[in-house]
């Protein structure tokens, strides 16, 4: 992940309104989450798994701020129970910005169920979601995913995959 | 053994401003008579590991509202990690209440890992580096730690040692998780100035 691309992504981030970034860190991800820390208008909260993020993040949600969760998509599937509970049940959307790991080209077996797995949890659990590969589409689809996310009371998930994280 | 509702009648006492997130089963309908008060400051969920995350992210978007997580021992031991992020975070405007009542109750009372009498949640909490964390067993210890929990300038646990009666005769709560997130947003929404669910564009 290059300077250029967490650039990119902490201007989406403030430009859709994030105050709060809850994270569990990811190698694809690496340089971002020192960067999110160091940043003085997002407070950065770390989590010990990524359904306890979703669930900060559905209460981040009911004070009025914006918050996202930033994660590998692995944590996809440990955040299927909240993300179910909350969104199906209540209403209450969650933001999530992933890295893509098992997409093609995986040379770590253990990474490969994650990409197997991925977009079929998004689809069952109907998170409308977006993969992005290119920098310049970075912003943009993460202001989207909050358009959507306050349109809909429903989560959207945003995925970095390609040479952003490789 | 004191009951979970006269507990919550004690803490209803004390509560006027703040926000309430809660769950389970029986303790949703006991919480809705016993507070009435507080029904529309008050969340109420249905999922297990969710309360004391969700009341943290609330607290952390509003550092000037204190906010009361009424949480379960089933629903703390299926996420024990928040214990730990609760530590390192530091919340100055949260209390956690753990109702234990040593069963899932709300599926018929089948016993939780609390029932053994060998798991200590208030001393797992403070092993995780909350300090202020209690185990109440009678209710005048249980009223002395919501006064020091809702004042507290720190993350404050109390483990409440209930037993595992239902108040008899309670209304019950008739609206779904829908319509409880609404009746709550707009309470925050009306009491804080702000707007979180605003009108759609027209575009």
């Amino acid at each position: 992940m290059t300077p250029a691309t967490v650039d990119a992504v902490i201007r989406g981030l403030k430009k859709a309104g994030v105050s709060i970034a809850c994270y569990l860190p990811d190698s694809l991800f690496r340089p971002l989450y020192p960067a999110l820390d160091a940043d003085p208008d997002i407070r950065t909260i770390p989590v010990t798994n990524e359904g306890e993020g979703a669930a900060i993040c559905g209460g981040v949600f009911l004070s009025g701020k914006r918050a996202v969760l930033v994660m590998e998509n692995s944590g996809l599937r440990a955040s299927v129970e909240p993300l179910a509970r909350m969104g199906l049940g209540a209403g209450i959307p969650v933001v999530m910005l992933m890295s893509y790991r098992g997409e093609l080209g995986e040379n770590n077996w253990w990474a490969i169920p994650h990409g197997i797995t991925m977009e079929p949890v998004l689809q069952a659990l109907r998170v409308p979601y977006a993969v992005v590969r290119e920098e310049e589409e970075i912003e943009r689809t993460i202001e989207a995913a909050y358009a959507s996310a306050y349109a809909s009371y429903y989560h959207t998930a945003i995925v970095l995959g390609g040479r952003l994280v490789r | 053994m004191m009951t979970r509702y006269d507990c919550m009648r004690a803490l209803a006492a004390r509560l006027s401003d703040e926000l309430i997130i809660l769950s389970l089963g029986g303790s949703v309908d006991e919480w809705y008579d016993a507070a009435p008060h507080m029904r529309a400051a008050s969340l109420f969920q249905q999922q297990l590991g969710c309360v004391t995350p969700q009341a943290f992210g609330l607290a952390a978007g509003l550092p000037h509202r204190r906010i009361v997580s009424l949480d379960t021992d089933g629903g703390l031991l299926f996420n024990l990690g928040i214990l730990a992020t609760l530590a390192n975070e530091r919340p100055r405007n949260l209390f956690v209440v753990v109702w234990d009542n040593e069963r899932y109750q709300s599926i018929g009372g089948p016993p939780t890992h609390t029932a053994k009498g060998l798991v200590d949640l208030a001393a797992m909490a403070r092993g995780a580096g909350i300090e202020q964390a209690h185990t109440a067993r009678d209710l005048d210890a249980f009223d002395r730690h919501c006064v020091e929990g809702l004042a507290a300038q720190e993350p404050y646990l109390v483990v409440a040692k209930v037993d595992g009666s239902v108040r008899a005769g309670i209304r019950r709560k008739h609206s779904d998780g829908r319509e409880d997130k609404y009746i709550f947003v707009r309470h925050v929404e009306a009491t804080e100035g702000i707007t979180i669910m605003g009108p759609s564009e027209h575009n």
